[in-house]
C-alpha cells in the first residue's frame, strides 16, 4: 500500500474537492446539518431528559461521532461501483477506493469535531484534559469504519439494492445507539444486547473523553479496538474474495 | 530473461440467463432455485513467454478472447486456472485517461493519472513541461477538463501516459484514435520505446501496425492459441482463417 500513498492522496483529495465544490460555501453547509439536527433533537427530547447532566453536549458530541459512521459506511458503498475505469482499466489495490473514500470523510469528521471544541468549551466551562486522547480513540474509530466500508463495497457490487437496505439498517442503529436519549433508560435485562452495539461502545468512549473527563476502562478500551479489528478483518477477508470478479460484474 | 511468463491460464466467464445483482432477486432465485447460467471459455490453456524487448501482438476475431488475456496481464481479471508472472514495472493502457476528473483542472489531472500510473508528486514535477509541450496545451493547463474538447482531452492523457516509465507496456487498441497526424505521433512513440528496450504487447485489428512494431504475434481463436511466432506468417495464417468463414 505504501507506494500507492501518492494515489490515496490524490484521491482523498479529489473526494473532497468534488464534495465541497460544488456548493459556494461549501464545508459550511456540511457543518450546518449536524448542528440543525442536533438543535431540533434538542428542542424535542429536552423536556424528556431534562434532568440528565450535559443532555445537550452530550447530544452533540452523539450526533458528530454518528455521522463518521452513517456517513462512512454510506458512501463507501459506492467507492468501487462508483469509479468502474480504475476497476476495470487499470490495476491499483481495490482497496485504495475504499480507503481513500473513508479518509475523505475523517477529514470532514476531524473538522466538524474541531468546530466542535469551542461549543464543547463553552457549554461545559472548561476542556476537559481527557479530550488530548481523542485522536486516540477516532483512529480506532476510522479502522473500524474501514472494515465495514470493504465489506459494504465489495457486496455492493454484486447486490445493488444493499443501499436502500443499509439506509434501512442505519436508521434501525441510530435509534438503537443512545444518541437522543441517554443509557440510563436502557432496561438492565436488555443492556447486555444492547451493548453489543459497537457504535454505542464508541460513543460511550467520546463522551468519557470529551465531556465527563475520565479516562476509560481498560475493559472498554479493550472492547473497541477488538470490535475494529473483528471489523477490518471480516472486511478485509470478504473484500478480498469478492474482488476477483469486480471487473466481470462492473465491466 | 523473460518479461511475461504466461503459463496454462484459462478463464471462464459466467453469463447468467437473468442477470440477477440484488438481494432480492438472488433470494428470488434461491426459492424458484434458479442457479442458471451458462459457461463460457473466454480462454482456455493459453501458454507464451514474452522476452524482455520484445514486441508481441496478438490478434483476433472479435470474441477470440485478446481483450480478456490483455485485462488479465494487466491484473484487471484474474484466471480461473494458470498463472502469470510479470517482471518489472507493468503499465497498461487498456483505456487512455483513467480516473480523469471533469471537475478540476488539466494540471491537477495530470497529477491524479500519473499517480494512478505509478508515479510519485516530484517525478511528475520534472516531466510536468514536456507532458503539456507534447500535448500542445500549455496555454490551458488550469483549465478545468469539462471544458477540453476531446480531442485535447485526449491529447493530454496520452502525453501524461507516454511519460510513466514502465519496463512493459500493455497496449489495447486506445492509441487508434484521434486524427491521422495525432496517429501517428502515436506510433512514432511506440517504436521509439521498443527502440528503448521496453517491453510491449499490442492487441490490434490494425495489421499493418502490427506488423510494423510486433516481431512476434499469437494469433487467438475461441480462447485458444492457433499459431504463434513470426508476425508476417502468422498474420498470413489469420487472413487465411479469415477467408474460410
Amino acid at each position: 500500500m505504501w507506494q500507492y500513498r501518492e494515489l490515496i492522496r490524490n484521491l482523498t483529495v479529489v473526494d473532497l474537492k468534488n464534495r465541497y465544490q460544488n456548493t459556494s460555501l461549501g464545508f459550511f453547509w456540511s457543518l450546518l446539518s449536524p448542528f440543525l439536527l442536533a438543535m431540533v433533537l434538542y428542542f424535542i427530547f429536552r423536556h424528556l431528559f431534562s434532568s440528565e447532566e450535559n443532555f445537550a453536549i452530550n447530544l452533540v458530541v452523539g450526533i458528530m461521532s454518528w455521522r463518521f459512521f452513517a456517513n462512512g459506511t454510506s458512501s463507501s458503498l459506492g467507492a468501487i461501483v462508483g469509479k468502474p475505469s480504475l476497476v476495470t482499466k487499470v490495476y491499483i489495490p481495490r482497496q485504495i477506493l475504499v480507503l481513500s473514500n473513508v479518509l475523505a470523510n475523517l477529514v470532514s469528521s476531524l473538522l466538524e469535531f474541531i468546530v466542535l471544541l469551542p461549543i464543547l468549551f463553552v457549554l461545559l466551562g472548561h476542556l476537559p484534559a481527557t479530550v488530548l486522547l481523542f485522536p486516540v480513540i477516532h483512529l480506532v474509530y476510522f479502522w473500524f469504519i474501514f472494515g465495514a466500508g470493504l465489506l459494504l463495497s465489495s457486496l455492493f457490487v454484486y447486490f445493488r439494492d444493499l443501499n436502500q437496505i443499509w439506509e434501512v439498517l442505519i436508521s434501525v442503529l441510530f435509534f438503537c445507539s443512545p444518541i437522543v436519549y441517554p443509557l440510563s433508560i436502557i432496561p438492565d435485562y436488555i443492556m447486555p444486547y444492547y451493548l453489543l452495539n459497537p457504535i454505542t461502545q464508541f460513543m460511550g468512549m467520546y463522551r468519557n473523553l470529551m465531556v465527563a473527563g475520565d479516562l476509560p476502562s481498560l475493559y472498554s478500551v479493550a472492547v473497541v479496538i477488538g470490535f475494529a479489528i473483528a471489523a477490518y478483518l471480516v472486511g478485509s477477508l470478504v473484500f478480498s474474495k469478492l474482488q476477483r470478479r469486480f471487473a466481470e460484474e462492473i465491466g | 530473461m523473460s518479461a511475461i511468463i504466461v503459463d496454462n491460464i484459462s478463464k471462464k466467464f459466467r453469463i447468467p440467463h437473468e442477470k440477477k445483482n440484488t438481494v432480492f432477486q438472488n433470494i428470488v432465485g434461491l426459492i424458484k432455485r434458479q442457479f442458471d447460467y451458462e459457461e463460457f471459455w473466454a480462454l482456455k490453456d493459453v501458454s507464451f513467454e514474452v522476452k524482455k524487448g520484445e514486441a508481441l501482438g496478438i490478434i483476433g476475431r472479435n470474441g477470440s478472447g485478446k481483450s480478456t488475456l490483455l485485462k488479465i496481464l494487466a491484473m484487471v481479471l484474474y484466471p480461473n486456472s494458470g498463472s502469470v508472472s510479470l517482471n518489472g514495472k507493468v503499465a497498461s493502457f487498456l483505456e487512455l485517461g483513467v480516473g480523469f476528473q471533469p471537475e478540476l483542472t488539466a494540471k491537477e489531472n495530470v497529477y491524479i493519472y500519473s499517480s494512478i500510473l505509478g508515479l510519485s508528486r516530484k517525478q511528475v514535477d520534472k516531466v510536468y513541461d514536456d507532458i503539456f509541450d507534447f500535448a500542445e496545451l500549455k496555454k490551458f493547463e488550469t483549465m478545468k477538463l469539462k471544458n477540453f474538447s476531446s480531442g485535447m482531452n485526449l491529447r493530454l492523457a496520452f502525453s501524461t501516459a507516454i511519460n510513466a516509465t514502465p519496463d512493459t507496456f500493455l497496449i489495447d487498441e486506445v492509441f487508434a484514435v484521434g486524427d491521422e497526424a495525432f496517429q501517428k505521433k502515436c506510433r512514432d512513440k511506440i517504436t521509439q520505446f521498443k527502440a528503448e528496450g521496453k517491453t510491449i504487447v499490442f492487441v490490434s485489428h490494425a495489421l499493418d501496425t502490427v506488423k510494423a512494431l510486433c516481431q512476434r504475434t499469437i494469433l487467438l481463436n475461441e480462447g485458444r492459441i492457433v499459431t504463434m511466432g513470426d508476425t508476417e506468417k502468422v498474420i498470413n495464417d489469420y487472413l487465411a482463417m479469415l477467408q474460410e468463414k
